[in-house]
């Protein structure tokens, strides 16, 4: 009868698909005491779906160590089903710490001994959750296994000792013996795989076992086809070969072999970690090993590029691995962002005087932005290893590579590496000092290029005026730092240099936008001016510099802009500002500002669509022709014949204007008289060329006529 | 050695979670969370190897379902164990015909049975399909019987 009302693994599966987020905490407390209940069940049925249950709750991330014990329970129920699916699920209510291990022992020793699927689970269930403690306990069953006649619980022994040596290296002495011999004449890959294993964490324990296993691993290579085990022998040797370095020879021959006749991916990428490691001296072994490597690095699948990236690192040794640099430099071009930070990685660390120009200048011609802070960081780095012994053309380097470092930086990290970088060359190196006020102009230009192209990713280098929040930035942190090497060098240079560089500063004005370093370029002129004076011997030359450097300054500090700002200040503050000088101050700016002239007018067209009639206003026309006639006079200009006359003011007199009468639609003009003292005036307009906008002629006529 | 064996879909549902060394259900489910975000946000140029909080990740799509591999940062053969993940899955799909993600849902004791053969005490132990399915092939006869 239970079994019908029970739900099944599948039917709380659908159940939880169903179920709305908000009731899953309602859900899985009923589901919870569901299992609780069914655990306890008479019905083997029954009590095998609550374990099953168990597996869906963990699943779905909910603590499930209160069934421990029912769990342990059912590991003794008489139907070995049940008995299997506790096993499985021991490892996710058990732990090595766990009280209930005690519990654990008496079932796990009879399990050992019944038929090899339980046994088999059992032994599983033992490696997930044995301590030292039980390891102990249970280690002579276990041992006694060792040569079951079933190749399955063979190997699980083998992998559950593997264990139990790590928990207690005591019991390694007395029983390696019997693994060996088991290895020797085992035929079953899985079972040699796991003393493999064994093996390596016996080696960790006590390293000195290494000459008991060597042949054993020898033989292994020499016979086995297994990639899986071919992988696990190698890897192995490796080991081996730290301990005991005469191993290498023997491995010459196998390895070649393998090289030559797999073509499993793993087992090659394994073979060629080890020669790059180990057998950089065998010159056959390692060739063929870096052509497998070549194609490793060159490959479509971007694992396997990865990986010979790996295998490349192992060679430890720059110029084995500057023999792979075309490779590099191919897969630096095509790889994306995380291939490229590791080739990065790797010219950083091992890139040679030998090839330090090909590389920094292939550096140099890449531009993308989601690497390029990563690339910049690697020049600056590989131009100061071993204190610059990478750098064969110091003038080249100042001249022609900084410059082009300095225009692709785009952070302030990589700007104070720069700048360490010049400050290690131009004060260190006293030689070099003469070049800095060309790097300061090369640097400059760059920085001018990029903000006039509006390149680079800030653009807060624009204008002046237009700059709104200013901090400094990795521009301004390189620019402050060449004009005080600048500044520091003046003493070294020769005329002809100052001159240049005072020719530069009085005609650029791209500098003027850092406006943090206005004090360090008034110090920068303030020596230039001193190392002139020292070396002029031409007075009129001299002054000529002293000119160049005050307009300068004024540049600097935009005079003019800080004297009209002044301007108000000035004027409030003067102590004679009396009642008088405010009304003359009350009448420039009280005056009324002219009226649009007409002619302006004239410029501005009638908006096609539009249907509101305008006002003329007489009045401000008359005000216009008044001011036409004064400036006309002041600047005595000689008078045109009238048809010619743009001057509104004499056609004034003549013109004519009809009211053109429309009734409710509002077209046409209307013109709005105002009613002077005098007689009304009437306004005729002679020509079409200097009508109103939207009047014409005819318009004028037919007005007439209607008069 | 083999930290933990995970199968995660796309919404960051677990489906088969085997840990081979002692985390808490909140430490679980942390890095569950934090390795699928990891893989989602990964694209197909970058390769499958990745290492995160000390874990070095291996991790292969198939269809919704990441099957995701952490073992320790020493030094591993990667190529091998995305091998094993392939092997993994054609195991699966050899038990269950065409297997989906439904079919581990439903029968995930199986999936564990499995996958406990592969792997023991974070150490691959066997790969031949037909050794590890020949015990639960006679577990299903007895059961059937």
């Amino acid at each position: 009868m239970d079994q019908i009302f029970t739900r099944s693994l599948s039917d709380i599966v659908k159940l939880s698909k169903t179920t709305a987020s908000y009731d899953q905490l309602t859900f899985q407390t009923q589901l919870i005491t569901d299992i609780k209940n069914e655990l306890q069940n008479k019905s083997e049925s029954v009590r095998l779906q609550a374990l099953l249950k168990l597996f869906f709750l963990s699943m779905e991330g909910n603590q499930i160590r209160w069934a421990e014990f029912l769990v342990i329970g059912q590991m003794g129920s008489p139907e070995p089903q049940i008995r299997i699916t506790a096993f499985l699920l021991s490892h996710l209510v058990l732990d090595n710490q766990s009280q209930g291990l005690i519990m654990v022992t008496n079932i796990l020793k009879k399990e050992f001994k019944s038929q090899y699927l339980e046994a088999s689970s059992a032994l599983s269930c033992f490696g997930a959750i044995a301590n030292k403690d039980l390891g102990e306990q249970l280690f002579e069953e276990i041992i006694s296994q060792i040569n079951h006649s079933k190749p399955i619980i063979r190997k699980k022994v083998v992998a559950v000792l593997s264990k139990i040596f790590t928990e207690s290296p005591q019991l390694i002495p007395s029983n390696l013996d019997k693994i060996i011999q088991l290895l020797k004449k085992e035929q079953n890959v899985a079972v040699l795989a796991c003393g493999i294993s064994l093996f390596s964490q016996v080696m960790k324990a006590t390293p000195s076992i290494y000459p008991l296993i060597i042949p054993i691993v020898y033989d292994l290579l020499t016979k086995q086809k297994s990639n899986w085990l071919l992988i696990k022998l190698i890897r192995f040797s490796n080991k081996l070969i730290d301990k005991e370095p005469r191993f290498k020879q023997k491995l010459i021959e196998p390895y070649t072999r393998l090289l030559n006749q797999t073509s499993s991916k793993s087992l090659q990428y394994e073979l060629i970690y080890s020669v790059m490691r180990y057998f950089k001296d065998y010159n056959l072994l390692f060739e063929s090993a870096s052509d497998i490597l070549k194609q490793f690095l060159n490959h479509q699948d971007e694992n396997l590029r990865s990986l010979g990236l790996e295998c490349l690192v192992q060679i430890q040794n720059s110029d084995g691995i500057n023999a792979f640099q075309d490779q590099l430099i191919e897969g630096f071009k095509k790889g994306d962002y995380f291939y490229k930070l590791q080739i990065l990685q790797i010219l950083k660390e091992y890139t040679t005087d030998k090839n330090s120009d090909i590389i920094i200048d292939f550096l140099l011609a890449q531009y993308d932005i989601e690497s390029n802070s990563k690339v910049i960081e690697a020049l600056i780095q590989i131009i100061q290893m071993n204190k610059f012994s990478n750098v064969n053309d110091p003038e080249k380097l100042m001249l022609q590579q900084i410059p082009m470092i300095a225009k692709k930086i785009d952070s302030i990290e990589n700007a104070e590496k720069l700048r360490d970088l010049i400050f290690d060359l131009l004060i260190r190196v006293p030689d070099l000092q003469i070049y800095s006020h060309k790097i300061f102009m090369e640097i400059l230009n760059g920085f001018s290029e990029i903000s006039l192209n509006h390149e680079g990713p800030t653009l807060n280098i624009i204008q002046r005026s237009q700059q709104i929040k200013y901090s400094l930035n990795h521009r301004e942190v390189l620019f402050k730092t060449l004009v005080m090497i600048t500044g520091e060098s003046t003493r070294l240079l020769d005329i002809d240099s100052l001159t240049i560089l005072f020719n530069y500063l009085h005609d650029g004005d791209f500098y003027l936008t850092f406006e943090n370093s206005i004090l360090d370029l008034d110090q920068l002129i303030f020596k230039l001016v001193i190392s002139s004076a020292q070396l002029h011997k031409d007075i009129s030359q001299l002054n000529q510099q002293i000119q160049m450097s005050k307009i300068i300054y004024q540049k600097l500090h935009q005079l003019e802009i800080i004297g009209s700002q002044l301007l108000y200040e000035s004027i409030l503050l003067q102590e004679d500002f009396s009642l008088e000088k405010v009304q003359k101050y009350q009448e420039i700016f009280n005056k009324e500002l002219p009226p649009i002239h007409l002619e302006a007018q004239k410029m501005i067209k009638r908006p096609i669509e539009l249907d509101e009639p305008f006002e003329i206003d007489l009045n401000e026309i008359q005000l216009i022709t008044q001011s036409d006639k004064q400036q006309q006079s002041s600047q005595n200009l000689e008078q045109k014949p009238p048809q010619e006359q743009e001057k509104v003011g004499e056609q004034l007199k003549d013109v004519e204007l009809q009211q053109q009468n429309q009734n409710d639609d509002k077209q046409g003009l209307q013109i709005t008289q105002e009613q002077p003292k005098q007689a009304p005036k009437q306004m005729r307009i002679i020509k079409d060329d200097i009508l109103p906008p939207g009047i014409s002629q005819n318009d004028i006529q037919q007005l007439n006529q209607d008069d | 050695m083999i930290n933990f064996i995970l199968m995660v879909n796309k919404q960051g549902q677990t489906r088969l979670a085997q840990y081979f060394q002692f985390l808490s259900v909140k430490e679980r489910m942390t890095l569950e969370g934090e390795l699928i975000r990891k893989c989602l946000s990964r694209n197909e140029s970058q390769c499958s190897f990745v290492e995160h909080r000390g874990y070095k990740v291996i991790y292969r799509r198939y269809a919704s379902l990441y099957f995701i591999i952490g073992m320790d940062l020493e030094e591993e053969n990667e190529m091998a164990y995305l091998e094993f993940i392939h092997n993994l899955v054609e195991t699966l799909d050899k038990y269950f015909e065409n297997v989906c993600e439904l079919d581990i849902m439903y029968n995930i004791e199986k999936a564990h049975y499995i996958l406990e053969e592969m792997v023991m005490n974070g150490q691959i132990v066997e790969t031949n399909k037909t050794q590890i399915l020949a015990p639960i092939a006679v577990i299903d006869k007895a059961k059937d019987e």
